[in-house]
This record gives C-alpha cells, sequence and structure tokens, in this order.
C-alpha cells in the first residue's frame, strides 16, 4: 500500500458536505414557530420532537380543552411546518421527516375520531407509480409529505395499470396525478395517461416523478409537470391550489420550487 | 442445490487483491476469460421509451441499433474484449419481445468474434418484478404471477443463448424501503441482511439449476434495492437525506447478502451497482463487475475512482439509447470504458497494478464514508468479521456491520475520515444498537418478528418460506 499518511487530501477533494453542515438544534430552529398555549404546544412537540408515544396523551389533554379543527390547525400543523422549516434547513433529515409525518397522522386520526368523521384536507390528491414500475419509494416520501401538508392523498400504489389511474381520475378529479418511473420504458406511461385523461375531458396536471423522468420529458406532453424531488411535490401543489393550471405551473416552475 | 458458506478469505491478505485477476476466473461467450489478467469493459444499456410496444423494432433496437455500435466501437478504438449487459426490461417478460433479444444479441457477438476476433459475451438481467405484499413465492401472487415469470425469465434466456444469468433481485426491500426511510438499521439487518438472504438462497439455487441445465454461466446479483437505494438518498456532498455513514453500514450488511448467489454456485462476475461486490470479491476471489466515474451517465456516487481498484468488469452501469456529437450514447460510454480498461490493462502489463489499485482507492477514501468502508484494505478486513460468522446470515451480516462502524470510528479519531456532526451521531447511534441485539440467531428473528409486524407495510414471513 502506497504511504498515504502525509496526503494533504484537501488537495484532492473537497468535503462541502462538511462544510455546508447546520448545526443548530432543532430547539433553537423551532423557537418561534411553536404555539404560546402551552396545551397546544405540548401537541405541537411531540410532532417536532418524533414523540410516537407522547402523541396519545398530548392529543387527549388538548382536545379536553379545544375544538377538534383547532388542534390540528394550532397544534399539528404548527408542528410538522416546524419540521417541514428544519428539513429544508438540514437540520433535519429525511426519517426525522417521516416519522415527524408519523407522529402527525396518528394525532389527525385522534382528532378524526372525536370530530366523528374525516377532517377537511385542502384537496384530493392521486398518487401512483408506473405501470410495470415496482419502485415507490419516492412516491411513498412524496405522500408523506402532502399528507402532512394537509392533502388527501390517495395512493394507488405501485405497478398501477394506466387504465386503472386514468379511471381513478375521472372519479375524483383530483387537484392533480402524480406518477413515478425508475425505467425509461415505464415512463411512456405518462404520455399516454394525459392523452387519455385529455380525452376524458380533463384539465388535471400529471405530474412525471423519478429516477427516469427529468423535466423535458414531463413537459412534452399536454397536462405534464415536473416535480424533481419530494419536497417539491407541496410547493407544486399550493400553487395548483392557487388556480395555477399546468401551463403556468412549467412557466413558472423555477421560481416554484425555489419556494417564492 | 444446498448453498455452501464461505468461512474462510479467498486471499491471504489484502495486497493480494488486483483488478483484473480473480482467484476463480470465468469463461463465457466468444473467447471471453473474466477475471483472468485483464479488466473487461461492461457495457449497458437502456431502449428507448417506446420501443416495446413492437416486436420487430425492439429486437432491432437492442441488437441491430445498441449492440452494434458498442461492438463497432470496440473495433474503431481498438478494443479486445466486451461484455454487454442487457437488463431486461419490464416487458421483457414476454417471451416474444425477449427471446428474439437474446437470440440476436447471441448471433451479433458471434459474428463480431469471428470477422475480427473480439472476444465477447452478454450478461442477461432479467427482471426481479416479485412485490411483497403479492407474494415472493410461486403459487403466491395470484395478480400477476411474478414468481412465476421470474422463473421463467430465466428458462428464455439461457434457452436463447444468454452467456451469463444475472439479476437484481428484490428479497428484503419492503424492510430496505422502511429502514432507509425510517433511519432504521436494525430493520434493515433484518430485512437485508437475514431475510434477503434467505430470499437469495432460494432464488439462486433455482438458478443456477437453470444456468447448468443450459450450459451457461449463472454469474450474481447486487442488493441494488436496498443499498443503492440508501446510497442514493445519501447521495452527493450537499444531499442530506440518509446520512452517508447509514448507508456505508447499510452498503457492508448488503455484502453477505449478495455473497449467497456465490455460495449458491453462481461464479461471477457479479452486478455492477453491486459495490458490495468489493467485499465479495475480498471473500470468495470470484470476479467482480465494478462502476465509478464511467457510469456519470447514469449517476454520480462518492467513489467514482475507487470502485475500480479491484475490479475484473468495469461498467457504465446503463445509458438510454440516443445521439450524442460523438456517436450513439452506447458507442460514447463503450469508449469511455474501453479507454479506461486500457489504462487498467496497461498497468497489469507494467507491473503497475499495485500502485494503479492505490491510486483509485487514495483518490476517494476519505470522500464518503462509503467509499472508506469500501478501499479494499478496509473491505478485505470487513470480509475477515463476516467469515469468521460464517454459519449464521443474521450473525454474519451483524459482524460486518459492526466492523464496519470500528472501521469508521477509528478512521474518524485518527483524523482521516472526517465526518459531520450528524454523520457522526448516526455512526454511534447504529453502532449502539447493532450491538445491543441478540448474539443468537433465533433470538433475534423472534424479536424481530414482533417488533416489525404491522409496522413495516407488506411484512409476511411467507415469503421467505417460513
Amino acid at each position: 500500500m502506497i504511504d498515504y499518511k502525509k496526503v494533504d487530501f484537501s488537495q484532492i477533494l473537497t468535503r462541502y458536505d462538511l462544510a455546508v453542515q447546520n448545526e443548530t438544534s432543532p430547539e433553537e430552529a423551532a423557537k418561534k414557530m411553536l404555539p404560546s398555549d402551552p396545551i397546544l404546544k405540548a401537541v405541537a412537540e411531540t410532532v417536532l420532537y418524533k414523540k410516537v408515544k407522547d402523541v396519545g396523551p398530548a392529543m387527549a389533554a388538548a382536545l379536553e380543552k379545544f375544538p377538534a379543527d383547532q388542534v390540528i390547525n394550532d397544534g399539528l400543523v404548527p408542528g410538522i411546518d416546524a419540521v417541514g422549516k428544519l428539513y429544508n434547513e438540514h437540520v433535519y433529515y429525511l426519517p426525522d421527516m417521516m416519522v415527524a409525518a408519523k407522529v402527525m397522522e396518528i394525532g389527525i386520526a385522534l382528532a378524526e375520531k372525536k370530530m366523528g368523521g374525516a377532517r377537511e384536507t385542502k384537496a384530493d390528491v392521486i398518487m401512483h407509480a408506473a405501470e410495470g414500475d415496482p419502485h415507490d419509494i419516492g412516491k411513498n416520501i412524496a405522500a408523506a409529505m402532502m399528507k402532512a401538508a394537509g392533502y388527501n392523498v390517495i395512493d394507488l400504489g405501485r405497478d398501477v395499470p394506466i387504465t386503472v389511474a386514468v379511471e381513478k381520475c375521472i372519479e375524483v378529479k383530483p387537484l392533480f396525478m402524480s406518477g413515478t418511473a425508475l425505467m425509461t420504458t415505464t415512463m411512456s406511461a405518462f404520455p399516454e395517461e394525459a392523452k387519455r385523461m385529455k380525452e376524458a375531458g380533463l384539465n388535471i396536471p400529471l405530474m412525471g416523478c423519478g429516477g427516469a423522468v427529468n423535466r423535458e420529458f414531463s413537459n412534452s406532453y399536454d397536462l405534464g409537470i415536473y416535480s424533481d424531488k419530494a419536497n417539491q411535490t407541496p410547493m407544486i401543489a399550493e400553487k395548483l391550489l392557487a388556480g395555477y393550471d399546468w401551463k403556468r405551473v412549467r412557466e413558472e416552475w423555477d421560481s416554484i420550487v425555489k419556494g417564492e | 442445490m444446498a448453498s455452501i458458506k464461505y468461512k474462510s478469505m479467498a486471499y491471504k491478505c489484502a495486497d493480494d487483491i488486483i483488478m483484473g485477476s480473480a482467484l476463480h476466473p470465468v469463461s463465457e461467450g466468444f473467447g471471453l476469460k473474466i477475471g483472468s489478467g485483464q479488466v473487461i469493459p461492461e457495457i449497458n444499456y437502456a431502449p428507448r421509451a417506446g420501443t416495446e410496444k413492437d416486436v420487430e423494432r425492439f429486437r432491432k433496437e437492442y441488437v441491430d441499433y445498441i449492440s452494434k455500435d458498442a461492438l463497432d466501437r470496440c473495433i474503431t478504438a481498438g478494443f479486445p474484449a466486451v461484455h454487454l449487459e442487457t437488463e431486461w426490461v419490464s416487458q421483457m417478460n414476454q417471451e416474444k419481445l425477449s427471446a428474439p433479444v437474446v437470440a440476436g444479441q447471441k448471433e451479433i457477438c458471434e459474428k463480431y468474434h469471428d470477422e475480427y476476433g473480439l472476444a465477447c459475451g452478454v450478461r442477461h438481467t432479467i427482471p426481479d418484478q416479485r412485490e411483497a405484499d403479492e407474494g415472493l413465492r410461486p403459487g403466491m401472487d395470484k395478480v400477476h404471477s411474478y414468481p412465476e415469470k421470474f422463473f421463467g425469465c430465466c428458462d428464455i434466456a439461457c434457452e436463447n443463448g444468454c452467456d451469463n444469468l444475472s439479476v437484481e433481485s428484490v428479497g428484503g426491500k419492503e424492510f430496505a424501503d422502511y429502514a432507509v426511510t425510517q433511519g432504521d438499521i436494525v430493520a434493515f439487518l433484518f430485512g437485508v441482511g437475514y431475510l434477503g438472504s434467505v430470499d437469495m438462497e432460494y432464488i439462486w439455487s433455482e438458478m443456477v439449476d437453470v444456468a447448468k441445465r443450459n450450459r451457461t454461466v449463472a454469474g450474481g446479483d447486487t442488493d441494488c434495492s436496498g443499498a443503492n437505494t440508501s446510497m442514493f438518498m445519501a447521495g452527493g456532498m450537499l444531499d442530506m437525506d440518509v446520512q452517508k455513514t447509514f448507508s456505508a453500514i447499510t452498503r457492508v450488511i448488503a455484502a453477505p447478502r449478495t455473497l449467497v448467489a456465490w455460495e449458491c454456485g453462481a461464479v461471477g462476475p457479479d452486478k455492477d451497482c453491486g459495490y458490495e461486490g468489493i467485499i465479495n470479491k475480498c471473500i470468495a476471489g470470484k470476479p467482480t463487475t465494478q462502476e465509478g466515474k464511467n457510469c456519470q451517465c447514469a449517476h454520480c456516487d462518492l467513489m467514482g475512482n475507487l470502485t475500480a481498484q479491484i475490479c475484473d468488469c468495469w461498467s457504465n452501469e446503463s445509458v438510454e439509447y440516443h445521439p450524442e456529437f460523438g456517436g450513439t450514447s452506447v458507442a460514447c460510454w463503450m469508449g469511455s470504458l474501453g479507454y479506461e480498461a486500457a489504462l487498467m490493462n496497461t498497468a497489469i502489463q507494467t507491473g503497475n497494478a499495485k500502485t494503479l489499485r492505490d491510486l483509485y482507492a487514495l483518490t476517494d477514501l476519505t470522500r464518503s464514508p462509503e467509499a472508506y468502508c469500501l478501499a479494499y484494505f478496509n473491505a478485505y478486513e470487513i470480509g475477515q468479521a463476516i467469515v469468521a460468522e460464517g454459519d449464521s446470515y443474521y450473525l454474519r451480516a451483524r459482524a460486518g456491520a459492526l466492523k464496519a462502524c470500528e472501521i469508521m470510528e477509528k478512521g474518524y479519531n485518527d483524523k482521516i475520515l472526517r465526518l459531520s456532526k450528524k454523520q457522526y451521531e448516526v455512526l454511534i447511534d447504529s453502532k449502539k444498537k447493532i450491538e445491543a441485539l441478540p448474539t443468537e440467531e433465533d433470538t433475534f428473528v423472534e424479536k424481530c418478528v414482533k417488533e416489525y409486524d404491522g409496522v413495516v407495510k407488506n411484512f409476511n414471513m411467507k415469503n421467505y418460506g417460513f
């Protein structure tokens, strides 16, 4: 083995990951983001600090004092918003986000039980992995982020036949449908789905995602829009909710995914 | 066929291992000798979207365009040998699409061998579409019959002229997805290290039989669905979804899983995207295909040079067929691979293989924790830990993982391997969790079944024959 004791590795490579690391603690980063009421704050903290076992008692205490929808909006939502901020600032990472989303889901289920029905969500969205494609981890992450952001996610799973995806779209008329594909031969499902959606008179955006898909491909057929990373999906959804159509999303995509 | 587990290292020391040479070389195709003193470029490709819709167009895409362009570039640039890899797209589980491609590629390889003396052969990597929710074993999947189709694809490939039968199997994937997104190293150890190995033993016993019946070389596997998912999520310098110390441990856990193919009688080379093949070559002395800097068409990892250190075939991972300024994409990447292999072969011929090996390793040694673990001298130590627990799928995966933690921690303490605060925290946390696990396989399995039942989506012990 060549002696490398005197090698100056900084002349070979730069560890940018060390240079940009954010050493702020979650407590510091989330200081001003939590509600002031101690009971609602306790609910928010179970989400922020990923306390799966504590969310039940915290929700029970909050539901004693506040209406269920208020516990969601002023307790759980500020908690997950803080998690999103920490994630974007690299204080939190994917596993933190996923566990927090799970806590949020438990909390919402408890609130809905008290309400006697489902909470009001921002909109329905359909998500699926393309026909013939078994790779769905990206879709699952995006789905968790969309649920945490307040959307009703209709998850069709993976290897979803084109006909099933389109039929569901016709039935539900969601805010958008997303499809993920890791293979060049499965992503060809998306233009076909878009064509059939158009033939059915739908003007619903079809978001193409996944390793094989790129922006150029997603923009190459009517209805197609693109999401590069899971955390961009809620950002694009917000714009669609605000009235953007698929053409405007394409035009303003760069600024949308910067959170502008 | 039963598997025979590795309980000792094939090489006496790490320094004995070099690129292009394996203790157990493999002959296949038309004059290909892999691991017998020469590094061979391995070109991989994907057809253009839409070509799968027509049988003849599909055959032409693979044979008349992709294979011909790759082989022509070998002749143009003067490369003596090439391994082609056809990673079957999902639609190729239909014989009408796959059989003409396999036969056509065999035919064109023979033509170039006869006309120019080019040593060549084709690896066929069949699709593993099995889904944990429907069932991984034959008779379970009532919706798609994917397990039956899986073995059917092995037959189609081998009966039509496949030179090397390989797969990227998915056993343990349901756990890998959960483990990576939740940061749960124990789930990965159970799902990939244990259950994945059990699945490997099942499928590879069958695959080796099919290959033998048809005089085909049984190549190898990769934990692409687990360790690569982890590595890609950990990503580059600015991607931080998954900690790179976590992905390093998952890579090491994947090694004994991928090794099972060879324990069942496969002979190599294993699959390019199985970076764990570095550890496995140290253990078994069978040839490994690796990928790195010349697979930028597919992805960028943090060990582009390092993975070349002891490779026997050198791959581009995959590229979609399309035009580039310098020719079609496969021709261009063929050139890129062929020249890199030529450098390695020059090093071998001039007696400088060890020097080049060390230079490859050192350029990336400190680029990421995963690269650090896969540097051949560290990979060898990890291999030693794995074979010391050779009898138990669980214990050997656990031993490898703990050795990787120890190597990274020492590298950090010695100020060679730099880690971010979070990377270090995850390393120590993972180490503690693994250390706390039972030292008996049965106890561990019982504990995990109890812990993950109903937690990991689609977890079903029946998928693994229990």
